[in-house]
């Protein structure tokens, strides 16, 4: 097994504290009110605390905070591409980068980047790309970076939100924003929004409809730019599903537009008008 | 006056029978939609129908595109071109550096054949210089200093003092008086100062 | 034009302020940037700090898990810290593994724990021989400029002072292992390492705390660690020029007043922290 000599290495195997506890994890019931208050079967989302233009190398940036989900977006360019090919030249190119920081689980994550990150590194490409001007950039490229720095679930529906908006922040010329929401289905019931516990430990007794669905939505052209749905859902409730996080992505939008409208009175007063 | 309107990427801004899209925005469906966050902006430029924009508070034209004037440092040179970084696009600093090339057919407007880059550019200069191709594939920006107003602006002697343009192909060192040879640009009040 | 002088002759642009004893950013020689200071704001991490030191921001996690104990050393723990530089705190910074200055960072931290003695690493043994504590020590640069050397030590530090550790008993029958989520106790912290670093420029002038483009176009960096006691931990000079006795005197004199400053931080935010709860 190759040694890993760039960085300062523990020993070759640890386990967690929480594989040794006393007693079992305690399963999410499928009913009734949910651990953090919020109701079931409602477009319940968390309330969200953005912020625009926190880091000041970046030409643009987003911080987002659900609940304890917190993630943060960088983004860079648009700068010289680095690989060259035929298509770069009549419009740009979007990279995504989506890692998330060895200490934003409940189990440490490892220094090198999983299978999950790659998975949702190329959802938030799908998602983002549609949605930014990028013939408008030729011969360039734009970089996305999100870095999950806690993880208390839907960490893919709030990085979409959280790079829509530091590309917006940046001036990066856009169609629309996009805004991310997911749900997770339970049975017969489903919980908006879902938290790390909803996502990971919840099961109920029928095997049916278990699943997970994020969306990600462009809330101005009312268009669906990334679907991602794991599980198995009958049609009647995923397209429910869908319904209901795009419902969960309009009470988002009026958060998001206020924070951007900070972001940009915050950079300059209006410009006079001569 | 009433407080300037904001706006964020995908607002409806106007139709398109009521201005003309400007910067800024996209249009779709009849409609002008923003595609930045930014103020709106509507401009009477003594047409019928207003200009429509929306701006921010930098510049938003980020890349260097043909016919700009672009400012730029040297960065090597060899017998066919020299290459260099683009610095500024106009008076707009790029925040990421972007790289261009000057061939030696493009140093000057006459007298093409018998350039020689060394004695036009050396690296470390600064230049005033023209897109005139985004360039393919292969290579970066095209840009060209045929024209009287561009050529090197700042350079510095062997010795490392800021030498004094004296015409047009020559620079001198204040300190040793040796002359080099330079595409100078025409001496520009503000480029001294400094 | 101030602006594009600035661009093309940025070395020529800080010495026109270092001639006047002042900084582009409004500083004087000798002035740190305002550092604030984030305590616990990670809750899927055993302990956790962010700090900002002007624009810089570096946050630490620290993970603790169980291991066995080496056989050269039964009743040690682990200690391993890595400072991580991701593409998103700096457009010079790429994607993938850690590049030559995450690894002279993870290093120089390892070698200022380890010669502090910030955390003994026999408080972290639990059964001698058979496990102790691996505390997993995560710095991650979130916006990248300059001094990042100072800024990980602040956190790794109030991180440390941060953390609480489940209770571990071993079953005597089983000889398994066992957690107690609900009981949790602290580190002791035996020493409060604190940085300074100093960029030179010239060969001679010297500045507190450099940003960025300081550290890019100085002449040569120097990070003096010292605890509580005044006494020096660690002195790192990576290469540059040369610096006389007399400024290497004077950056140890600094870099003490630094850190009974940055000790003084961490305590009040550790104690409004303990009075909000």
């Amino acid at each position: 097994m190759p040694v890993d000599t760039k960085r300062v290495r523990g020993p070759e195997v640890s386990q967690s504290p929480s594989l040794f506890l006393g007693r079992p994890v305690a399963v999410l019931p499928s009913s009734g009110p949910r651990a953090d208050g919020r109701q079931r079967d409602q477009v319940d989302v968390r309330p969200v605390f953005v912020r625009c233009g926190l880091v000041s190398q970046a030409k643009g940036s987003a911080y987002i905070e659900a609940g304890n989900t917190k993630l943060m977006c960088c983004v860079y360019g648009p700068r010289e591409t680095e690989r060259k090919d035929e298509t770069d030249m009549k419009c740009g190119r979007l990279t995504t980068d989506m890692r998330f920081a060895p200490f934003s689980c409940p189990e440490r994550g490892s220094w090198i980047q999983g299978s999950q990150d790659k998975d949702f590194s190329l959802m938030l490409h799908e998602s983002l790309q549609p949605a930014v001007c990028l013939h408008k950039y030729p011969r360039s490229q734009i970089e996305v970076n999100v870095m999950v720095l806690e993880n208390s679930g839907s960490v893919l529906a709030h990085a979409i939100t959280c790079a829509s908006l530091a590309l917006a922040d940046a001036g990066i010329e856009m169609y629309d924003l996009v805004l991310g929401c997911s749900i997770r289905q339970d049975g017969a019931s489903y919980v908006v929004d879902p938290s790390y516990m909803e996502e990971n430990y919840s099961s109920s007794a029928s095997s049916e409809n278990q699943g997970g669905l994020t969306v990600a939505f462009l809330p101005s052209l009312n268009q669906i730019s990334g679907l991602q749905s794991d599980g198995e859902m009958t049609e009647e409730i995923l397209t429910a599903g869908v319904r209901t996080c795009i419902e969960g992505c309009y009470k988002l939008y009026p958060v998001i537009q206020q924070a951007l409208a900070k972001a940009v009175r915050k950079a300059a007063p209006p410009p006079s008008e001569s | 006056m009433s407080p300037m309107k904001l706006c964020v990427p995908g607002d409806k801004l106007c139709s398109v029978e009521d201005c003309i899209p400007g910067t800024g925005v996209y249009m779709r469906h009849g409609y002008i939609y923003s595609s930045l966050a930014g103020y709106v902006l509507r401009k009477n430029e003594g047409e019928e129908l207003p200009v429509i924009s929306v701006v921010r508070e930098t510049e938003t034209q980020l890349l260097p595109d043909v016919g700009a004037i672009v400012t730029c440092k040297v960065t090597s040179i060899n017998p066919r071109f020299a290459k260099v970084h683009i610095l500024y696009v106009g008076s707009t600093p790029l925040k990421d550096r972007f790289r261009g090339t000057i061939r030696k057919e493009d140093v000057r407007a006459t007298e093409k054949d018998k350039v020689e880059t060394y004695k036009s550019f050396r690296p470390g200069d600064i230049v005033l210089a023209k897109v005139i191709s985004l360039g393919d594939v292969q290579s970066n920006y095209l840009l060209t200093t045929a024209e009287n107003e561009l050529g090197v602006v700042v350079a510095h002697s062997e010795a490392g003092a800021q030498m004094v343009p004296i015409s047009w192909c020559e620079m001198q060192c204040p300190r040793t008086h040796s002359k080099e040879f330079r595409k100078v640009a025409r001496v520009q009040p503000e480029y001294l100062q400094a | 034009m101030a602006a594009g002088f600035k661009t093309a002759e940025p070395l020529e642009y800080h010495r026109s302020f270092l001639k006047e004893n002042c900084r582009p950013d409004g500083r004087e020689l000798s002035e740190s940037r305002t550092t604030t200071l984030n305590i616990g704001s990670i809750s899927t991490a055993d302990g956790s700090a962010l700090v900002k030191m002007g624009n810089t921001t570096i946050i630490c996690g620290i993970k603790a898990e169980l291991a066995n104990p080496t056989v050269e050393a039964p009743g040690k723990g682990y200690i391993v810290p890595n400072v991580d530089l991701p593409p998103l705190c700096s457009s010079r910074f790429r994607p993938g593994p850690p590049g030559e200055q995450a690894q002279a960072a993870s290093q120089f931290i390892a070698d200022v724990i380890e010669s502090s003695e910030v955390i003994k690493t026999e408080d972290l043994c639990i059964d001698r021989g058979k496990l102790c504590w691996v505390l997993y020590c995560d710095m991650m640069c979130l916006d990248y400029d300059g001094n990042i050397l100072d800024a990980c030590i602040i956190a790794l530090l109030a991180a440390l002072k941060n953390t609480q550790l489940p209770e571990v008993t071993i079953n005597k029958e089983t000889c398994a292992p066992e957690v107690n989520p609900e009981k949790r106790c602290g580190l002791h912290i035996h020493k409060h390492p604190v940085g300074a670093s100093f960029c030179v420029f010239d060969d001679s002038i010297l500045i507190v705390d450099p940003t960025a483009e300081e550290e890019s176009l100085s002449t040569a960096q120097l990070t003096v660690v010292t605890d509580e006691e005044g006494r020096l931990c660690s002195l790192h000079k990576p290469g540059g020029t040369s610096l006389s006795g007399e400024k290497l005197q004077e950056c140890i004199s600094r870099a003490t007043a630094r850190q009974r400053e940055i000790q003084k931080l961490i305590d009040k935010v550790i104690h409004s922290v303990k009075t909000a709860q």
